[in-house]
């Protein structure tokens, strides 16, 4: 009998101040291809965003091959098998290759395979080593829907496929191959589900959902997918994809580092450091200052992954979120080794590992207030900042300490 | 014609404050100059205390209405949360305002960062802030109002630290005037001012929350007309 892939069992989710799905239930299973179609503000996006764990319900539960991977409580379990997904903004990082993205969808299944076949396939190969961010939009929509086919194309063992339009900009070829795709898939054993309005794919699917009912379909027969990928543990994923997003971009160079620089210079502008070396207080506070405004800037990471819902991607699919983390720390450790050369002209390394915790905490905190804000339509237009002030009594007291040290 | 109860609430609490404020400059009795460094700039006391008990009423609102959205996905929770925020607002920037011109003239600085009641008050008013702002640059839904509540339930936890806050640690903010211990009291003059502010402030607050209440209330039902013409309901 055919492994269920996915249950969405009583599910109710609002959406703006509307209940968009009410007590709805799905039943996915090994072979199966579900496509969900109907008018625009039906719920189909939101089917396939509470499937991926995306969204708060009001009832209900979702499971990935029988496990419970999100419920209304709020609990949120990691799925226990990879699963594709194309979400309808594409969820890409515009400033990756388009190797270097694929590569980190592979290392989320535990893979890696040679991607030139399917990038030839959908003519992207020549592009390969190209920044998402050059590409036209029909082209970063293709390496979207590459992304939500790969965990099934590497693997035998049959997994979930979640796609959101993935026909929207796609070129009438590429939907050819797409459909041809889906169909090995399906016929490979995999589990997949597509919202969409184009009657092309209807072709592909076992059964049509309106989201009030679902009636069976015979789909067109095809020679099952092949297993293209060879087993390649990872581990620590989110903390090396924020190193690499960090080392590629130097994005926290940019804001961060900037923002502390740009202190410390103010400050020299203004004052002679020797000329108040008996103010401790004082000179600890610019001491610390440069780490402590680098953390304020907030976690770049997690700004530049708010583009393209990448950041949303990412939550599907793994617990932990890519951070800057252990760049925050290192950055902190930099900076106030420059500013106690600057001000004190010595080096302790107290002070040092100091700074550099006061860089990871405030960085840490940031992170928090940022993502607390994920679920606002306009995250950019809240002023979560306003909450940093709570940061600088902590700030002060560790100053205080570190005078006594 | 219909009572307007939020308006002569308003009206009654304005008047209250504006009498409050005469008696504080004309009337009340001068504080000794052994007590104060600046003893004119302590009439600000009068403004500045019942404004800050208004604003610790106003966050007990915001609490309770967050809880009820958060918990109980009441509408009539989420008009306390509205009503709550710009009060606290309101009475916050009051009592802060009011005490950084009294600390100026007192202890020679506006603000002390070392000060918990002073960081955690300030923390407090800015909450309120980010909470009246925020949900003004969002859209109107589930979303908006989860991520707000959750930050005006959790957010309440500093005005029970702000309250005993000089109690535990005295250090530039002076301690309670009221039920503070034998060091504590005030003459029956100036507690009747004290008095009179107060139940304006709170007079003035609640007639704030009536009409804004009321406001959100139309608020939504035009929302939900124009949903209508929109089709989706």
């Amino acid at each position: 009998m055919a492994d269920t892939l996915l249950e969405l069992d009583g599910v109710s989710i609002r959406r703006g101040i509307d209940i968009v799905l009410s007590d709805f239930s799905l039943s996915l299973v090994e072979g199966q291809c579900i496509i969900l179609h109907g008018e625009n503000g039906l719920g189909k996006s939101t089917v396939i965003e509470a499937a991926a764990r995306l969204l708060p319900m009001e009832k209900g539960e979702v499971r990935h091959h029988k496990s419970m991977v999100h419920d209304s409580e709020g609990r949120r379990k990691s799925p226990k098998f990879p699963f594709g997904l194309t979400l309808q903004s594409n969820g890409l990082v515009p400033s990756q290759t388009i190797q270097q993205h694929l590569e980190t969808v592979c290392s989320i299944s535990q893979m890696e395979c040679d991607l030139t076949p399917i990038l030839e396939s959908y003519g992207l190969a020549h592009r390969r080593h190209d920044k998402i961010a050059h590409l036209s939009g029909g082209q970063q929509r293709k390496v979207s829907v590459i992304s939500g086919l790969i965990p099934g194309m590497l693997s035998k063992k049959p997994r979930l496929i979640l796609l959101d339009e993935p026909d929207s900009g796609l070129d009438d070829a590429s939907i050819e191959i797409l459909k041809t795709h889906l169909n090995q898939l399906r016929s490979a054993g995999h589990g997949i589900l597509i919202a969409t309005h184009n009657e092309r794919l209807f072709d592909c699917a076992t059964s049509l959902h309106d989201l009030n009912e679902e009636s069976k379909r015979e789909p067109e027969s095809c020679e099952p997918w092949e297993k293209i990928g060879k087993k390649a543990e990872s581990s620590f994923l989110s903390t090396k994809m924020g190193w690499k997003y960090n080392a590629s971009t130097l994005i926290s160079i940019q804001r961060n580092w900037l923002a502390s620089l740009l202190v410390v210079g103010t400050l020299l502008a203004l004052v002679e450091p020797l000329s108040i070396s008996d103010q401790e207080v004082l000179i600890m506070g610019f001491v610390l200052a440069p780490a402590f405004t680098m953390g304020l800037v907030g976690d770049s990471v997690t700004s530049m992954l708010q583009e393209q819902r990448a950041i949303d991607w990412w939550r599907a699919q793994v617990q932990s979120i890519p951070n800057s983390n252990i760049e925050s720390f290192l950055s902190g450790c930099i900076l106030t080794t420059f500013s106690i050369q600057v001000f004190l002209q010595t080096f302790d390394w107290r002070i040092v590992l100091i700074g550099g915790l006061v860089g990871f905490a405030t960085t840490f905190c940031l992170r928090f207030l940022q993502l607390s804000t994920l679920r606002l339509a306009r995250t950019n237009a809240v002023f979560i900042r306003l909450l940093t002030p709570i940061l600088i009594l902590p700030w002060a007291m560790v100053v205080e300490f570190c005078i006594t040290l | 014609m219909r009572v307007r109860h939020g308006e002569v609430l308003l009206a009654t609490g304005f008047l209250g404050i504006m009498t409050t404020l005469f008696l504080a400059l004309k009337w009340a009795p001068s504080v000794s100059i052994d007590a104060f460094a600046s003893p004119a700039a302590q009439r600000i006391f009068y403004w500045h205390v019942p404004s800050a008990w208004a604003a610790f009423i106003a966050f007990s609102v915001l609490f309770v209405g967050s809880a009820l959205w958060v918990f109980k996905r009441s509408p009539t929770g989420w008009r306390l949360h509205v009503a709550g925020s710009e009060a606290s607002l309101a009475c916050g920037l009051m009592a802060v305002w009011s005490g950084c011109v009294w600390g100026a003239a007192e202890w020679g600085t506006p603000w002390d960062w070392s000060d918990v009641r002073l960081n955690t008050f300030g923390l407090l008013t800015l909450l309120a802030l980010f909470l009246v702002l925020g949900r003004q640059s969002q859209p109107d839904g589930i979303e908006s109002r989860d991520t707000f509540s959750t930050f005006g339930l959790y957010g309440f936890v500093l005005v029970p630290i702000t309250y005993i806050a000089t109690r535990i640690w005295q250090i530039r903010h002076p301690g309670p005037v009221i039920g503070g211990g034998e060091d504590s009291s005030l003459s029956s003059d100036m507690g009747l001012v004290l008095l009179l502010g107060a139940i304006s402030f709170t007079i003035l607050i609640a007639g704030h929350m009536v009409m804004s209440a009321r406001i959100t209330e139309y608020e939504q039902r035009l929302e939900r007309l124009q949903n209508k013409v929109d089709g989706r309901i």
